[in-house]
Order: structure tokens, then sequence, then C-alpha cells
């Protein structure tokens, strides 16, 4: 018997670049997620490039990132691009990944009904959604109550 | 002592015009838009033709705006820029087109914009916001619309809700910038919203309107949010001589800077903040002048947001408080610090990229010839102008004043 069909992904397909971001895409395929780390500076970076953007370097390495986050701020969409437009609405936040880099994602596990439900500084996970063949997008899931007075790197004095 | 900045006051505005029509226009492509809107200025001037020598133009006229202008108005500058930083462009301009004149190059610089940000979408095309080619590798297109984020306000909204979170501010605070906004445009005749008969949410509104309008990209309601219209506008900047033996009193460039802070919002180190602190302390240190000497603000009101946040990078509020800047009466008509005295992008027009609005109503107002109903004229003689284009990205700020 075969496997149920999945619904099919409605939403933007990206286009993997396979020169720049090669093993990211290549990761979510396996569910992992894969980030850019330089040589030079011990920095990871994101999105994806082939220059370091904090050193100029040349020598990036890729590294399995822990797949952990805050939520770093969220909107509420009340219009979509795409397939996105029959989802309305969605939650779309950037994450403050644990490798200090920041992520856009929808975020799961939350009600976009009730912004005030929604806590900036919650802890969430990443996982993949299959978009086409070979292509799986990362998204972000809140996996449990936030901790207190949740700050982030970046803010700082004025 | 401290040597003067040899850009500062190397050219005057002297002049500024706007399409026959702004608003919801059918029929006129933004390149007539541009068209009229140079004729306008150049007339307002009162320069010739001939003596145009630099040409700087973007908007909605496709991959070479400056090239695309010059052609169509028949005239070949010796200098030409089409600087694409989203609608803070204008702005980069003056401050491009400063130092082409300062260093003789050209004597007098044509800035103009022309964009369908209504009709063009319905007509089939790109949109606003500055034309772009479609790559599907481009960073933005590949992590950030991805997740469905359609424009600007999807993504402001992120930047909008954490400072929120981080001091505290309400939706009621931004909303009042909406309110004091729209009284200035009920003293413009030309403003899309200065009433009930221009449009059906035209006139006067309240806090609680503005609260309570559909939500666009919460927390961001639809009267937090600028018009989208057609509209062109243009300027005629030349040199301190030039200027003198013109109609109007000349408005001086004392200061230009220009800032980025990223690109797309992935990018963004501080939610809370923008570029425009840099921009602008590089336009006060130009001009010589702080914050304190300024007597009004044209500032970008894509959003009420925008405004407010750029309000504190131009240190005109403390940190925290850009919002506190429309809660009393100063800036509102009358009052001692007028703000965005045209209506602003919220409520006067809006086609996607702003900043040539802000340019036009700052010239006009120091040269004092802004026209519409008792009030709007304002006294001040010295203005702070800033720009913001992208998401929150690119900024450019001017300080502008009159003899």
């Amino acid at each position: 018997m075969s496997p149920p069909e999945e619904p099919a992904y409605t939403r933007p397909i990206p286009d993997p670049d396979t020169i720049a971001a090669g093993p990211f895409w290549s990761g979510a395929a396996e569910g992992r997620l894969m980030l850019p780390r330089c040589r030079q500076c011990s920095r990871a970076h994101f999105y994806p490039r082939t220059i370091c953007p904090h050193c100029h370097s040349h020598e990036l390495e890729w590294e399995e990132a822990s797949g952990e986050g805050t939520v770093h701020t969220f909107a509420v969409q009340h219009r979509g691009l795409g397939g996105w437009n029959d989802e309305t609405p969605f939650v779309t936040a950037f994450i403050d990944l644990r490798e200090g880099v920041r992520m856009m994602t929808v975020l799961r596990g939350v009600d976009a009904g009730d912004p005030a439900s929604i806590a900036i500084g919650a802890p969430v996970r990443v996982e993949f959604e299959r978009a086409a063949e070979g292509v799986f997008v990362p998204f972000w899931r809140v996996v449990e109550p936030p901790p207190p007075a949740a700050s982030s790197p970046g803010e700082g004095g004025c | 002592m401290l040597m003067p900045h040899p850009l500062r006051r190397a050219a005057a505005l002297v002049g500024a015009g706007e399409s026959d029509e702004i608003g919801f226009i059918e029929g006129k492509s933004s390149l007539q838009l541009h068209a009229e809107a140079v004729r306008n200025a150049v007339r307002d001037a009162g320069v010739r033709w001939e003596e145009i020598d630099g040409i700087f133009a973007t908007g909605g006229s496709g991959r070479f705006p400056a090239a695309a202008l010059a052609e169509y108005l028949g005239i070949r500058p010796r200098y030409m820029d089409s600087t694409q930083m989203g609608g803070s462009s204008f702005l980069f301009f003056v401050h491009h087109a400063l130092a082409a004149i300062a260093t003789g190059e050209i004597e007098v610089a044509v800035i103009s914009h022309g964009e369908c940000g209504f009709s063009g979408p319905r007509r089939g095309g790109r949109g606003t916001g500055g034309a772009h080619e479609f790559d599907p590798w481009d960073p933005g297109e590949l992590y950030e619309r991805l997740y469905g984020a359609w424009g600007a306000p999807s993504f402001y909204a992120h930047a909008m809700n954490r400072y929120m979170h981080r001091f505290g501010a309400t939706k009621e605070d931004f909303a009042r910038i909406a309110v004091v906004t729209r009284e200035w445009a009920t003293l413009n005749p030309r403003a899309v919203m200065h009433s009930k008969e221009t449009h059906p949410y035209g006139g006067p509104i309240d806090v609680e309107t503005v609260v309570g309008s559909r939500v666009i990209a919460w927390p961001l309601s639809l009267l937090d949010c600028c018009l989208v219209t057609d509209h062109g506008a243009a300027v005629v900047l030349t040199t301190p001589e030039r200027a003198r033996s013109l109609r109007h009193p000349p408005v001086w460039v004392e200061g230009a800077g220009e800032a980025l802070s990223h690109m797309n919002m992935s990018q963004m180190e501080d939610f809370t903040a923008t570029s425009a602190r840099d921009s602008s302390a590089r336009a006060y240190r130009m001009a010589g002048m702080g914050p304190g000497e300024m007597e009004m603000a044209m500032i970008y009101d894509s959003f009420t947001y925008t405004a407010a946040v750029t309000a504190e990078m131009l240190g005109l509020t403390p940190r925290g408080e850009g919002a506190s800047l429309w809660a009393g009466d100063d800036a509102r008509p009358g009052g001692r610090f007028p703000v965005n005295t045209n209506g602003g992008g919220l409520a006067f027009s809006h086609s996607g990229m702003y900043g040539m609005m802000l340019l036009v109503e700052a010239q006009r107002q120091l040269a004092r010839s802004a026209e519409g109903l008792p009030g709007r004229q304002v006294a001040a003689r010295s203005a702070v102008v800033n720009g913001t284009g992208g998401s929150l990205s690119t900024t450019a700020t001017l300080v502008l004043t009159a003899d």
C-alpha cells in the first residue's frame, strides 16, 4: 500500500542557490539545519553567502546548528504572498538562533487570532516541511512557555 | 577653529513642482508624471531648460530612470544618477548633487520622481518601491518572501512589535501620529485625505478610529499605514550665485548625510532603531547645527511607527519616546515644532517612494510658498528632513535653512 498523498505545497517554493547555499538546502532535505561559519573569525552567519560578512574572509565551512532559538519579534499577517494568502491570518517571526544569527519564519504552535498570547522571547525549535521534490523549507515552532524577561543581543544602549 | 564642511551651503533648493494631478490617476505613465513635475519645478524655479546639466531620477520608470527621463524630456545632461535606495533615494540625490555642484561639475540639478504606485499594478506593472529585476536567488526571495511577506507593512510590523515590547509604547501612542498628520492634511487641499470630498475616509480622525481600523499586519492597522498613490514630484538645486538670482528665496542645504543598516530584515541588528542616527549625525555635523536648532521636521511616515522611531534617531525626542513628539500640541498646525506639514505619506500622498514629497514640502515651507488653507504655511527657518527606504534599511538626512 502506498503512503497517503501529502497535501500540495501551494506557497512560494524556493529555488535553492546550490553554489552559495547548497549544504543549507541539502541539509534541510535531511532534517538538519546547516549554517555557514567562518574559519578566520569563527562567527556564523545567515543567510548563506560566499564571503564572511563579519571579517570578509572566503574561508567558510558548514556546521549543523542546534535548531534552537527564541522569538525576537513577530507579526500577524492578514495578507500573504502566493498560497499564504489562503492561510491568513498567519504569524511571521524573526528567530534569534542559539548560534547568534537571525532567521525569518512562519511561526508554528501559536494562535494568530490572539497576538497577546504570543510571547517575544519564547523558545522555538526548527522543523522542515517538504515543498517540492528534494526541496524542504525550515519552519520554527514554539516549544514551551517563555522564560521571564528575555533580552536579545544587538539592542545595546541607545 | 573647526573649518566648515566644504559641502555646507554649496547649493540651494530654488524650486519645486508636482505632477498636474496626484492621487489615483488612471491613464498617465510614471514618465509622464516625472515630466509634468519637472516642467512645473523648472517653471517654479525660473531656470531655463538649457541650464539643466544634471539629472537625478528614479521611480517607476524602468531600469535606467535618469536616462529614460532625459530622453523623454529631450535633454542631454552631462551628469546622471539613477541611485536606487528605496523611498529615501531622493534625499541621497541631494547629497550627490551637492557634491557635483560644489566641485563645479554641474550648475543646475533636477531631481525627479514619478511613480504609478496605485494604477501601475492595475495595468500589469511590477508594483511600487522602485522597479527591480527578479532573481530567484536574491536572499530576500529565498529566505524572507518565502514566508509570505508581501510588502512593506508585513516587514515593518515586526519592528513595531519589538519596539512596543522593549519600550512599552502602545498602539494609541502611534495612532496619535496619524491623527496629528491628518490635521495637516485638512489644511492642504491637494492632500488625498484632505476631506470627505477628496476621499471617503478623508477629513479629521481620532485615536479610536485609527486603533479600530482594519488590521493589515498586526500591530499595524490600516490607518497606521501610508497611502498608495500615483505621484510625480521634482526639485531644482543650483549654485549659491544662481540661486540668489532666482525668484524664490534660496533654501540652503546646510547638511546632508546618508547611511544604511541592512537590506534584508534578517540582517537588521536592532529592530528598534534605524540608521537615521548615523545619517542625521553626518548631516548635523556638516551643518554645524544640532536637533535643538531645528524649527520643523519632515519625517518619512510610511507608517506611524517609522515616524516615531525616526524622531528619536534625529535627536528630537529621548530614546523610546519617539511618539511623544506628536503627543502634545507642538507638532500640530499652529504648534511650536511643525511636523509633516503636507499631511505626510499617511494622508497627503505616497506612491511607494515618498522621499521626494518630503523635499518638495520642505522647500515650499522654507521658501514661504506653501499654498493651502490658513495655517498651512509655517514660520520655521530651519528644517530637518529624513527619508527611510527599504525595510527600515536606508536613510538620508538633510538640514535645510532659509535666510
